[in-house]
């Protein structure tokens, strides 16, 4: 991590948090389901995506230790909730099975364009390490795609509850490509190959010819996300928050 | 367990060019599910190099016992039902080798 100066170490912690936020607060959210999905198997499945995701926080917040001598636990866990970065896409609770999926699917999908994207990164550990996870979120993509077509097929309920909760997390899933404070330096430096607005755009192009497709109605227009939708959580956030720093609270010194 | 639910057989190889190993099942309404959760029962922790899943009702079953164990004898149709100990012997003698027998032979 020599090489970059202050700046632009800085810049680059605030993407690999936002990234290593987004992953640790999904997996922790869906893995609420774990031992109340609808069957068995996907059960096991969702429990072992969510895990998935807290394992790709690992990695980045590993990063991002490195990167500032900080320790990825400390990151993890030791933080108010306030100076968590994730999208507001994430503060949303678990709520039912369609909400869970449409949430999945917005995630999914953003993330693969922001992984895609990442793969040619002028920062090589992190370039490398998008293509690593992006081998694993295929499955995750396909799975949630698979999950989307089922409920919209699944007759009219399952299809209702979907397009509500698809509409109620349009706006909040925009912030996944929110601008980053210090995102003019990561672009000049190469770190980030794209900006977060084409990015953004390329993921809306990508995902309004499938809703199309499954004969799920057009969203509406959303605008360029402000800045904030990655500081602002809000109480449900703070109940997971509080749910997931119980354990690491109970005894701090505590080795693991 | 949903009305729409089969069972799906789940089999494993775990490394190339080893024999594939039934592992057990999954319940899924159709093979693009099955094949999900077979990967997340059989293959989430890497242990597998490949699997394959297959519909129960498609396996066609054969457990009838006049056919897989009839009751005269038949250690015959086994390689270890005929006993070659004392020809090797012999055949050894003629030929002037004096090697004690291998654990093969004994196992005979």
């Amino acid at each position: 991590m020599t090489g970059l100066d202050a700046a632009t170490r800085g810049a680059l912690g605030e993407l690999l948090l936002a990234m290593a936020d987004d992953e640790f607060v999904l997996g922790f959210w869906d893995s609420e389901w774990t031992g109340i999905a609808p069957i068995l198997e996907e059960d096991v499945a969702m429990s072992s995506v969510s895990q998935d995701e807290i394992g790709h926080a690992k990695a980045l917040y590993e990063m991002l230790a490195m990167l500032t001598g900080d320790d990825a636990d400390r990151i993890a866990f030791g933080r108010r909730p306030d100076a968590y970065r994730h999208a507001a896409l994430m503060n949303h609770p678990r709520t039912d099975w369609a909400f869970t999926i449409a949430r999945r699917y917005l995630y999914e999908t953003a993330d693969a364009v922001r992984l895609e994207s990442l793969a040619g990164s002028s920062h090589e550990p992190l370039a490398n390490l998008a293509i690593k996870m992006r081998r694993e979120e295929t499955y995750h993509l396909l799975h949630f795609d698979l999950w989307l077509r089922r409920l919209t097929e699944g007759g009219s309920e399952s299809r209702d509850r979907l397009i509500s909760a698809l509409q109620e997390l349009w706006t909040d899933a925009q912030a996944v490509f929110a601008p980053l404070v210090a995102e003019a330096n990561l672009l000049t430096t190469g770190i980030l190959a794209e900006s977060m607005e084409t990015l953004r755009q390329r993921w809306l192009a990508r995902i309004t010819p499938r809703f199309a497709e499954l004969g799920l109605p057009a969203m509406p227009g959303a605008p360029q996300p402000h800045a904030d939708g990655r500081s602002l959580h809000g109480a449900d956030f703070s109940w997971l928050h509080g749910e997931f720093t119980m354990v690491a609270d109970s005894e701090p010194r505590a080795s693991w | 367990m949903g009305v729409k639910d089969k069972v799906w057989e789940v089999f494993r190889q775990e490394a190339e060019g080893d024999p594939m190993i039934h592992g057990g099942s999954v319940r899924a309404p159709d093979e693009e599910l099955a094949t999900h959760y077979a990967r997340e029962f059989y293959g989430r922790r890497q242990e597998s190099e490949r699997l394959w899943i297959v519909a129960r009702d498609a396996i066609t079953e054969l457990s009838d016992p006049d056919l897989l164990k009839p009751p005269f004898d038949r250690s015959f149709k086994r390689p270890g039902g005929f006993l070659i100990k004392h020809k090797l012997e012999t055949a050894r003698q003629r030929a002037g080798v004096s090697d004690a027998p291998s654990q093969e032979d004994l196992s005979e």
